[in-house]
């Protein structure tokens, strides 16, 4: 096929014609297999993924495997304290090399014909080794790229990528929030959960910077929480916070740039939060739009294309795996402050088992709705969403909330009813999706 | 059968027995007041976390409240993921004493869980620990440990589907 015309095609699915009010998407990118195909080469094959926490890395000889896109890959901890990533795949004849999702081995053995790797790649085992094999030609398969931002481990499989750095841009200062809670950093909780929903990964990525189905999706768990302290149980840090839910709070969203997006609310009762233990310290430390950012907002920051990291009842990294059109996994973790009290760290993690888990009483309502979609999207004979909620009050660089931080998203309204941040996203989409990136 | 065998096997097939039939405030009659409701994430593929206050969960309830904020959501009507309500199929079965103690009793046992819902038929699993006490008579639930088998979770998790 002529890829002119693949281009013009794909170009066709995003009207972005914000001149005119217009912004909406065809609903076939959230159903087509080819569409996804092309996502999975062209995005998550060449884009920074993230990887996982440094943390869940800690020791010489941790591993993490993950996937880029759909390939396997895993995260070791070397002798000299630095990250690689390789191909989790024998060179022999691709099987697995790491028994467990995350554990620790300074050696691999493959179990399947029992060759062995050094934490450093290379290949220093091959049973029944036949006479001159060079074994430098099987070590492992390095990927492309791999760095770290305040802890969180990103890496590309390809180098045609601009830094870390720039890549995250105006999202740093988001990530900051959450790494300058505690000094010694954060660190992934015990525990997670994985799990699958019958659903397009970008359903995800909208949902977890909507502010607009806050208060019709999440208006049944206000509702509960509101019943539970009718009954006087759990105050204090103890009490999960509800009240930017029924909406009338000051809140704002961001489109980041690159395709990174961002929404927050205020905090009715910001001293029950799991931070509020360190507000003095903080107050010393950082400047005062950081302090004011951390205990008052409310946050979720999505960045492009598989992370979250939420700050909002407790504190969330979650991750999207895509497998198909239909299909994506997604991977949830607490991630909280070394060094906080037990009483905020349980408050924090109970907050975040009422909330959080599809076994919790917000984000299941929140996979319900996304595989709702999913269903809808089939429907061709009404092809658009639309997103245009918020175009009339557009404000382009710095609010006076991001200037208080001190960011200057792309764009931004002072409503996260709106819909504007999505604008970015789909352009960021649409340009690695047509393969003009990174230029 | 003991007559303690009987008892305690009975009070387990009528708390599943209740939640397949939605009998909602009569389920949680079986919990004391004080009951711990938890269900443990997994921490990695061969054991789960065992820290419920500083570990996360896939639910933990501290008292018989947590079990009221699940019903309210049920009952409320406005919980996209409980709307329509799957229905489920538990099926109890390797109900062990493992202590007794005066009024104290503790026993264990396993859980096939059918459901059925948007996504189809799903079959899962659950091992249940229980912490009994006889109260007035009865015997009630004072603490249930659910180590649901599942890890890569299809749908949505509620007290009925574990």
């Amino acid at each position: 096929m002529d890829g002119s015309i693949i281009k013009d095609d794909l170009s066709a699915l995003v009207e972005d014609r914000v001149d005119q009010g217009v912004f909406r998407v065809d609903r076939s990118v959230y159903t087509d297999a080819e569409i996804f195909e092309r996502e999975v080469q062209q995005i998550f094959e060449k884009c920074w993924i993230f990887l996982c926490h440094e943390s869940q890395v800690a020791n010489h000889g941790d591993y993490f495997w993950t996937e880029i896109g759909r390939q396997p890959v895993f995260v070791h901890r070397q002798e000299d304290g630095s990250l690689k990533c390789f191909i989790n795949a024998c060179s022999h004849r691709a099987a697995i090399l790491t028994p467990f999702r995350q554990g620790n081995a300074k050696t691999l053995t493959c179990r399947f014909h029992g060759w062995s790797y050094k934490c450093s790649g290379a290949c220093i085992g091959i049973k029944n080794e036949e006479p001159d094999t060079d074994r430098s030609h099987f070590d492992l398969r390095e990927i492309a790229t791999l760095d770290t931002y305040g802890g969180f481990v990103f890496g590309s499989l390809s180098a045609d990528v601009p830094t870390l750095d720039d890549w995250l841009g105006e999202a740093k200062a988001w990530i900051d929030l959450m790494v300058v809670q505690s000094p010694d950093g954060l660190e992934v909780v015990p525990g997670s959960s994985t799990y699958a929903i019958d659903g397009n990964w970008k359903f995800q990525a909208e949902n977890s910077v909507d502010g607009y189905h806050v208060s019709t999706v999440h208006r049944v768990f206000a509702h509960t929480i509101a019943a539970r302290e009718s009954r006087g149980e759990y105050t204090g840090i103890k009490k999960t916070e509800a009240g930017r839910i029924s909406g009338g709070v000051p809140t704002g969203c961001y489109d980041l740039g690159n395709g990174h997006m961002a929404v927050w609310a205020q905090h009715t009762t910001p001293e029950v939060r799991p931070v509020w233990e360190a507000k003095d310290r903080l107050e010393k430390e950082l400047t005062p739009g950081q302090v004011e950012w951390i205990l008052t907002k409310g946050r979720n920051l999505y960045i492009f294309p598989n992370v979250m990291l939420m700050d909002n009842p407790s504190t969330q990294i979650r991750v999207m795996k895509p497998h198909a059109a239909d299909q994506v996994d997604i991977s949830v973790y607490c991630i909280a402050p070394k060094g906080e009290s037990d009483t905020a760290r349980a408050g924090r993690l109970r907050k975040f088992e009422d909330f959080y888990l599809t076994a919790g009483m917000a984000t299941s309502d929140d996979v319900a709705a996304l595989e709702d979609t999913q269903e809808g999207s089939l429907a061709t004979g009404a092809k658009w969403n639309e997103f245009t909620r918020g175009m009339g009050s557009i404000i382009e660089g710095q609010d006076s909330a991001a200037a208080l931080l001190g960011f200057t998203p792309a764009a931004c309204t002072e409503n996260w009813d709106h819909e504007i941040h999505y604008h970015g996203f789909y352009r960021q989409w649409l340009k690695m999706l047509k393969g003009d990136w990174p230029g | 059968m003991t007559d303690l065998q009987q008892e305690v096997t009975n009070l387990i097939y009528r708390e599943s027995t209740l939640l397949d039939r939605r009998k909602w405030d009569d389920w949680i009659d079986l919990y004391t007041e004080d009951a711990i409701y938890w269900v443990p994430s997994w921490a990695n593929e061969e054991e789960t976390t065992d820290d419920p206050e500083l570990q996360l969960n896939l639910i933990y309830l501290r008292n018989r409240g947590g079990l009221e904020d699940r019903v309210f959501r049920i009952e409320s009507r406005d919980s996209y993921a409980s709307v329509p309500l799957d229905r489920t199929v538990h099926v109890v079965g390797n109900v062990l004493i493992d202590k007794e103690n005066g009024d104290e009793i503790e026993a264990t046992a396993n859980c096939i869980i059918h459901t059925y819902g948007k996504k189809g038929g799903l079959t899962r699993g659950s091992l249940y620990d229980f912490s009994l006490r006889r109260v007035d008579g009865a015997l009630r639930i004072t603490r249930k440990k659910i180590t649901f088998i599942d890890d890569r979770l299809e749908g949505p998790i509620d007290v009925y589907h574990l």
